[in-house]
């Protein structure tokens, strides 16, 4: 049992966010080609961390400066194990997991590899992290940094973001995908599809007469194709999805 | 004798057979077959390629039927015709495999082309405490606030309940008498 995938898959900083979110006390497992990489969290927080090197295990980073270069890695493969034990370790990470994805961001040359998985373009959307509500870190926001922050509740679109503010899309861009990375925005969902589906949903249930299994009926084919049958399809009633719901309660 | 039917789907060993063996009358049957794929095989060692079925009885006269559609997306063929009629349907999310996550949202959108039935997502594997939160999951996925997202362990009966009923009431919502 554990919470496994890549880099690719979910990034580093979105793990922290997830850690903080639980939050979990485990340990991280990251390998990427001959590197290895261990974080110990407690209660969602990093409190240490140690990067080495095979074959021989050499220590290459430890602590704050280990998270940093873990954060750097475009790809890895991860596993995070719940352990209760790491609660008693000693705590050797000084600074809080926002402050150390910032860091590795001013180290970074593209952003966009950091979250492989977030498409931002100008006319994405944005809101306010709804898991960063009421939780406390010592992250320090740049100027250009807050006043994207500030726009987002009036102006959802990046588009609107850089023509309210003035500032280059390009720049607008790079600030929400660090905004993004330590948590503060997200992009907000796009609303239902609203493209015609290929049938409208119809409320039906459907009568048979036939006593037979009824498993082929449902699995099979076009209500068409079954027109004619022992069967007839009727509008459901809100009393028969009572009378569900009353059974479901009661299994 | 009426018949009401609900489709289970969710990408590969998201949870689907099990969610309907947790909850049937009857022993679910079950059209799984050897994974052949050996990345498949890492995560299980049997997948269901048509379907899986699970009934509930309502009444003497009524029976709530579940469908479990196939997972791996070569068996796509089979969501249309397993959505035909279904008052609504249950996507299962693992929240133990990000890996996922593209598979089911191209799923989730594939099911908006064929049908417009209300659904709810369901986070499974909630009783692993490095599990992602539901939370988490409704970001990544991109669902829209009115559409639950659900903590589900797909081996416990309460928890499956829950999200059936959960279901329904979306379903309710919509039924007029």
């Amino acid at each position: 049992m554990a919470l496994e995938g890549t880099l690719k898959d979910m990034s580093l900083s979105d793990l922290f966010q997830v850690f903080r979110m639980g939050p979990k006390t485990g340990v991280l497992f990251l390998a990427c080609t001959d590197l290895r990489a261990i974080v110990y969290v407690a209660a969602g927080e990093l409190i240490d961390a140690a990067v080495v090197c095979l074959p021989d295990r050499r220590v290459i980073a430890a602590h704050d400066e280990a998270v940093i270069q873990m954060l750097l890695w475009d790809d890895a493969a991860f596993v995070f194990r719940h352990n209760p034990a790491v609660l008693h370790r000693p705590v050797r990470i000084r600074h809080d997991a926002e402050h150390l994805v910032l860091e590795s961001i001013r180290r970074r040359d593209d952003l966009r590899s950091m979250l492989p998985y977030h498409h931002v373009t100008l006319d994405t959307c944005l809101q306010l992290s709804p898991l960063s509500a009421g939780r406390e870190c010592s992250v320090s926001l740049s100027v250009i940094q807050w006043r994207i922050l500030s726009q987002v509740p009036h102006h959802s679109s990046i588009r609107a973001i850089s023509q309210a503010t003035g500032m280059p899309p390009d720049q607008v861009i790079h600030s929400v995908l660090e905004l993004m990375a330590i948590g503060l925005v997200e992009i907000a969902p796009a609303p239902r599809l609203a493209q015609q589906p290929l049938r409208r949903h119809e409320m039906m249930v459907t009568e048979t007469t036939d006593h037979a299994p009824h498993f082929a009926w449902a699995a099979s084919v076009h209500p068409d194709e079954r027109a004619g049958a022992h069967e007839r399809r009727l509008p459901i009633s809100r009393s028969l999805i009572d009378a569900v719901m009353r059974r479901v309660r009661g299994l | 004798m009426q018949i009401l039917k609900i489709v289970v789907t969710g990408a590969y060993a998201a949870g689907k057979s099990q969610f309907i063996r947790t909850i049937s009358d009857i022993e679910p049957v079950s059209t799984d077959y050897a994974v052949t794929l050996e990345e498949e095989r890492a995560l299980k060692r049997e997948t269901t390629v048509a379907l899986d079925f699970g009934t509930i009885a309502i009444t003497d006269r009524l029976s709530l039927y579940l469908f479990g559609t196939p997972g791996q997306e070569r068996f796509d063929f089979m969501w249309e015709h397993l959505s035909t009629g279904a008052l609504g349907y249950v996507v299962m999310v693992d929240s133990c495999r990000p890996a996922h996550f593209a598979e089911t949202q191209q799923l989730m959108a594939r099911f908006s082309e064929i049908t417009d039935a209300p659904f709810v997502v369901a986070a499974n594997k909630q009783d692993d405490q490095a599990a992602l939160p539901p939370a988490y999951i409704r970001r990544r996925l991109g669902i829209p606030a009115e559409t639950p997202v659900l903590p589900c362990i797909a081996t416990d009966r309460e928890s499956v309940k829950q999200v059936l009923l959960a279901l329904l009431r979306l379903i309710a919502a919509r039924v007029q008498d």
